[in-house]
């Protein structure tokens, strides 16, 4: 899960493998705040596999790549 | 996971804060008044449970997602302090569990180039750069580290 400057950066690094999904920093930093808003809370509870794929789906990360186990 | 598991992981993580890295089973034993064997057997569960993430072969803290415990090339600087992330996604991660705003600095896996990345007001200032995820969700857990 890494930072890139640039799409041809990312067909560099891959040398061939597979991609996986790119997405702009900026919905990484919403899915960011989403994820990860609640993890030093007091009353923090454990997310439910339906509680985090609703946040992969509000913020459009859909499909088969973003399915949650 | 129970109340008993919920108060260790609040108490472990509250340290990883206050202290500025990951605390120790001693530590954390101490804070919590309880025996290290049950700090073991409760990071344990919670390492089963993906609530933290062990190092293999200590039984020490790896991850406390998104905080890592060990150098990696995601350093976040918030709330006063440097702190290392496991990936670009718990480096935004970082600034958002601390409530503030932040500096990432990392460096392109590819070309080796420094990025740095403001994020201000809850906003990251340069929205150029892109987010690769090499591993599909389904398999996230298969092998964290790697992830």
């Amino acid at each position: 899960m890494n930072l890139f400057r640039s799409e041809e950066h990312i067909e560099r690094w891959l040398g061939g493998r597979p991609p996986g999904a790119t997405i702009g920093v900026t919905t990484l930093n919403e899915l960011a705040r989403a994820w990860w808003s609640d993890r030093l809370a007091p009353n923090w509870r454990p997310h439910t596999r339906e509680q985090n794929q609703a946040i992969l789906d509000r913020i459009g990360l859909t499909g088969p790549f973003w399915r949650l186990p | 996971m129970d109340e008993r598991d919920l108060a260790l992981r609040a108490s472990t993580y509250g340290l990883f804060v206050e202290l500025g890295r990951a605390p120790t089973t001693d530590e954390v034993a101490e804070a919590a008044g309880s025996s290290v064997a049950e700090v073991q057997s409760g990071w344990q569960r919670l390492h089963d449970q993906h609530a933290i993430v062990l190092d293999p072969t200590t039984a020490e803290i790896r991850m406390a997602n998104p905080f890592s415990a060990v150098p990696t090339a995601y350093r976040v600087h918030a709330d006063g302090r440097w702190w290392y992330a496991n990936c670009a996604w718990d480096a935004f991660g970082i600034c958002t569990v601390l409530q503030g705003d932040g500096r990432i600095q990392a460096s392109c896996p590819d070309c080796g180039e420094a990025l740095s990345i403001v994020v201000s007001d809850g906003r990251p200032d340069d929205e150029s750069l892109l987010f690769h995820c090499l591993v599909p969700a389904a398999h996230w857990w298969d092998d964290i580290v790697f992830t």
